[in-house]
């Protein structure tokens, strides 16, 4: 349970200070905030269930995208803003590190394991944010023609 | 009926404000094409790729054009959601073409938040993520650390003008060294935690997320610049880290005295 919280709060935390340094506005933060948080829930929970970096990342990146889309559609504003900051956790920045560790140190099986993989959540992560992208979303008549994108 | 080239200034103007603080290219082309409809103008053509971009309105013999390179700067993700609420008021009807031209003036000048607060923000974040990826509280207060310092190191080395994918490197560098000369204090536990925490204000979590957007959008060619962006990114920050890496692994063989 404790490890719960403190995983929620430090992906919120990240989140945000991710956000702020890209220039989100303020009244927009805590949207990224929870955007981030989502994400890395469900990537944390798959990871309790089973060992793929690769499943957990791609199937977290689905509901963080449908969340970027709908908060985009509620609070007005470009999908970009929630997506590039909510992200960030689920970028594979370990896996870069690990595949330059592994190949300094020799070890080509690690070197070539780690790097298989980090380029595999990359397509991951790219293939969830088509999947959801590429989905119609029925827009509100109220608000003009760009504002789910 | 507004008048076509200044309408085109407008637009090509605030298509560049978005372009410029990292918005998507389809996003620009269609707000930019939005926006000339909205004025009253047809026959508006736009073609945006992630550098520069190309408008034109009309095909007859004297129709206004215009060029803008687009160079990479520091993103700003408030002011391409200004724009973008500019152009929805402009489709609303709300907005006549002066004050467009003024309150575009005025998003350009948004600041930019606080070198303090980055600071800040900065280190909290890689202390965050090292606790997210894993590491234990002394973790994290050595990524605050080094994170603070990396974000006072890539404020300074935007003043000097570093070439982007340099200072990627030369943070990689700066992280993985701080971080072990932190260690040497013997606070931390998982030096590798910790170290991944400071290098995540480094990684291409941008590029690669709009790279994906272009890419998805049909825009092949600024999807694949992006994309390349991304992965050249990511190889800098593996060089520098691993430079530094195998320097400690010398150290510690005793081949190099220390």
């Amino acid at each position: 349970m404790t490890e719960l919280i403190v995983n929620l709060a430090a992906s919120f935390v990240s989140t945000v200070c991710f956000a702020l340094l890209f220039h989100v506005p303020r009244r927009h933060l805590w949207c990224c905030g929870v955007t981030g948080m989502l994400g890395w829930l469900v990537y944390w929970g798959m990871m309790q269930y089973q060992s793929s970096a690769v499943v957990a990342s791609l199937v977290a990146v689905i509901p963080l995208a449908l969340v970027t889309r709908i908060a985009a559609v509620i609070r007005k504003a470009p999908v970009t803003i929630f997506l590039i900051p909510g992200i960030f956790p689920l970028v594979p920045g370990a896996g870069i590190y690990y595949t330059a560790y592994s190949f300094i140190t020799g070890d080509s099986a690690g070197f070539s394991t780690k790097g298989t993989e980090t380029l595999k959540i990359a397509v991951a992560l790219a293939m969830g944010i088509a999947l959801v992208m590429s989905v119609p979303l029925k827009k509100p008549a109220h608000i003009s023609k760009k504002s789910d994108r | 009926m507004n008048d076509r080239k200044k309408v085109l200034d407008f637009v090509t103007a605030a298509g560049e404000t978005m372009l410029q603080n990292g918005a998507e290219v389809s996003r620009t082309q269609q707000t930019m094409e939005i926006m000339a409809k909205s004025f009253g103008v047809d026959g508006f053509h736009g073609y945006v790729l992630t550098n520069g971009l190309f408008t034109s309105v009309g095909s007859d013999e004297e129709c206004p054009a215009q060029i803008r390179s687009v160079p990479q700067s520091t993103v700003h993700l408030g002011r391409v959601e200004a724009v973008n609420d500019l152009s929805r008021r402009i489709a609303g009807g709300a907005v006549n073409l002066d004050s467009a031209f003024q309150e575009l003036e005025k998003i350009k000048n948004i600041p930019y938040v606080p070198a303090s607060q980055q600071i800040l923000c900065c280190g909290v974040g890689s202390a965050a993520f090292s606790i997210l990826f894993g590491g234990v509280w002394q973790d994290g207060v050595i990524a605050l650390f080094v994170g603070f310092l990396l974000q006072i190191l890539l404020l300074k080395m935007s003043e000097w003008g570093v070439a982007r994918l340099l200072t990627r490197f030369w943070g990689a560098i700066f992280v993985v060294g701080m971080t072990l000369v932190l260690f040497r204090t013997g606070m931390g536990i998982n030096t590798d935690k910790a170290i991944i925490g400071a290098l995540m204000p480094l990684v291409p979590g941008m590029a690669l997320t709009l790279g994906i957007r272009d890419l998805i959008d049909g825009d092949f060619l600024s999807g694949v610049i992006r994309m390349l962006d991304a992965l050249l990114t990511a190889a800098c920050i593996a060089c520098g880290a691993g430079l530094v890496l195998l320097l400690a692994a010398w150290i510690s063989a005793g081949v190099m005295p220390l």
